[in-house]
């Protein structure tokens, strides 16, 4: 099972470093466009705060167990986020059957579970429909933002569960450099070209993000896998040893038995 | 020869083709649009639509869905979410899509509900697409012929 999880998880990575070049670009013209729009980008629906009260979250957790702690570290971060802020009304959106499951016991509202595609088969246009998912929620006006919560890859042996405010957008998108704006011939017009790009800057982030949450669910995976094979085979050996022991012992104890026998009949 | 440009085009999956091209002509959203060698720093949007390319001296075609294109320091990134070059078409499935959408269109009568409505422009989009397969496939049948 060590080597199953390790199969996959190198597939998984292979397609986040596969996907990687496509976002950068994205990112990289949804920042220019963003420059080229100035103060005017204040105006666009998705790059302010939503009108409502409530908060949408994404939550990314496993289908299965087994898999160490990958979803209770996941809820520690959810629910110290959860008790920082008790004025926000969170529903949630949830990717894996063990977070549904967790919230339903919280008592929780859960909006809606993504079972369709599965998590393993994840591809590009299941992270699409995810993100319109979300996209529309936050346009519907019931929310104020729309936050991403799932595990982060950071190495083999590192993956930290880490939250991030996916709409409005903001931060690192929306930061405007001048000098990036430059001199560009814009086809059809900004507008147009921001409105497209938003959508598919969304989808990379929301790809993203359950691309390392996978990666993450079968990094942990192979380690509690490894942690349940080394712990078994320390286990055979120390059995292996008391059964020897008793088995030698036994064996003393008849010859003992038979040498004072025949001592006793002489 | 006023030198080359490079094509790089670019989706989620891969980075599918990237190499020197002699010209380029890409599909906005309005029609379509030459690219030659230096060209201005540009942005475009891109209409799903084929793309044609001359490389040494021969024309190729891809077929790309909605994207961007970014012309900088003569390398044009084409950022796509799906892009096929001609061999990759299976002809038989093309031609399938293409029936089953017309059948789909012809059914649609008057008075329909606001889902059979999306219907109609899901299996229009449909045929668009079929349509723009079949196409990149014919071009690139002739090409091999051509070789």
């Amino acid at each position: 099972m060590e080597m199953v999880a390790t199969t996959k998880l190198r597939r998984f990575q292979d397609r986040a470093i596969a996907s990687r070049p496509y976002a950068e670009e994205i990112a990289q013209l949804l920042g220019r466009m963003a420059a080229v729009m100035g103060d005017r980008l204040s105006e666009r629906p998705l790059f302010q705060p939503g009108r409502g009260k409530q908060t949408a979250v994404l939550v990314v957790t496993s289908e299965r167990g087994l898999c160490g702690a990958y979803n209770s570290n996941m809820f520690r971060v959810l629910e110290t986020w959860l008790a920082a802020n008790p004025a926000k009304k969170p529903v949630f959106f949830v990717y894996g059957k063990k977070g549904y499951q967790y919230l339903q016991k919280r008592g929780l509202e859960v909006e809606r579970l993504f079972v369709e595609p599965p998590l393993e088969k994840l591809d590009y246009r299941g992270a699409k429909f995810v993100a319109r998912a979300l996209r529309e929620a936050f346009l519907s006006g019931r929310f104020d933002e729309v936050r991403v919560f799932f595990t982060a890859f950071e190495s083999m042996t590192r993956y930290v569960p880490k939250q991030v405010v996916l709409l409005p957008v903001g931060g690192d998108a929306a930061k405007t450099d001048k000098k990036q704006a430059g001199d560009v011939i814009l086809e059809p017009d900004v507008e147009t070209l921001l409105e497209k790009l938003v959508p598919r800057y969304l989808e990379t982030r929301i790809y993203n993000a359950l691309l390392e949450a996978l990666t993450s669910e079968y990094a942990s995976r192979r380690m509690s896998m490894k942690n349940a094979t080394d712990a078994a085979t320390d286990m055979q050996g120390m059995l292996k040893k008391q059964y020897n022991r008793k088995r030698q012992e036994n064996i003393t104890k008849e010859l003992l038995d038979i040498v004072g026998g025949v001592e006793a009949l002489r | 020869m006023a030198g080359t440009l490079t094509l790089r085009v670019i989706t989620p999956t891969r980075i599918v083709l990237d190499e020197p091209v002699e010209s380029v002509r890409i599909p906005v959203l309005d029609g379509s649009l030459g690219v030659l060698p230096r060209h201005a720093p540009m942005v475009a949007a891109l209409g799903a639509g084929l793309l044609h390319y001359k490389s040494n001296g021969v024309e190729k075609v891809l077929f790309v869905s909605e994207g961007f294109a970014d012309v900088r320091d003569n390398v044009m990134r084409v950022v796509t979410e799906a892009c096929e070059p001609s061999t990759d078409i299976d002809e038989k499935r093309a031609r399938a899509a293409e029936a089953r959408a017309r059948e789909r269109l012809a059914q649609r009568g008057k008075g329909m509900t606001g889902e059979q409505a999306i219907d109609a422009l899901r299996a229009e989009a449909a045929l668009r697409r079929a349509l723009m397969r079949l196409k990149v496939f014919e071009y690139g049948s002739r090409e091999r012929v051509r070789t």
